[in-house]
């Protein structure tokens, strides 16, 4: 599944860690998303897609493979 | 009990309790080898500190030892604990089925191991909610 948590969090000027701050998660588990190797759960996904200001399925594909 | 101990302080603490316990059970026991209760002492309490130093990490290991795990990181463990209980119950398996092969005095821990392993699976089953479901709604709609 491709998302756009990478493009977002550095179209704001965000560091991995700043927006894991923001999430209540850790750094790695923000990097295992952008990577698409972790799938967020639904309350994980709706916290990132509000604090970006979009919907769920703006931030989150499954019609793509995570890295195409 | 739990909210009253710090975060990062639990799993020393759980650490450090069952470390002492296991001395204490040395020191019970009695004989020429009690000096393994100091050994124990002292290995629970290297582990402890090395735990509550790993809490402090920004490591995925840190995150679990520190009690600090987010969503990602309690399915790791979750599964790592999966994996490991797979390989106990293997390992109990070949372990009974060898004693019962050489005909050993030895099987019934195996067999305990086992039935400990499955009881859990079925007490896991029920606290977390199979068959909790029910009916479905539009059940008897043509």
């Amino acid at each position: 599944m491709q998302n756009r948590v990478r493009e977002q969090r550095v179209g704001r000027g965000l560091s991995q860690a700043e927006l894991a701050a923001a999430l209540s998660v850790s750094r790695q588990t923000v990097i295992s998303i952008e990577s698409g190797r972790y799938l967020p759960s639904l309350p994980l996904a709706f916290s990132i897609a509000r604090f970006f200001g979009l919907t769920v399925d703006t931030m989150f594909d499954p019609d793509e493979e995570a890295g195409t | 009990m739990m909210t009253s101990i710090r975060p990062r302080l639990r799993k020393p603490a759980w650490n450090a309790l069952a470390g002492l316990l296991f001395a204490v059970a040395w020191l019970v026991r009695g004989g020429p080898l009690w000096w393994v209760s100091i050994l124990a002492v002292i290995a629970t309490a290297v582990r402890a500190i090395s735990l509550y130093r790993m809490g402090a990490a920004d490591t995925d290991e840190g995150a679990l030892a520190g009690s600090r795990a987010d969503e990602r990181q309690r399915q790791l463990s979750l599964r790592s604990r999966s994996l490991a209980c797979n390989l106990a119950a293997v390992a109990s398996f070949v372990g009974l089925t060898a004693a019962i092969a050489v005909n050993a005095p030895w099987w019934w821990p195996f067999l305990v191991i086992l039935a400990v392993i499955g009881f859990g699976y079925l007490l896991g089953l029920s606290t977390y909610g199979v068959a909790e479901e029910g009916q479905a709604d539009d059940a008897g709609i043509p």
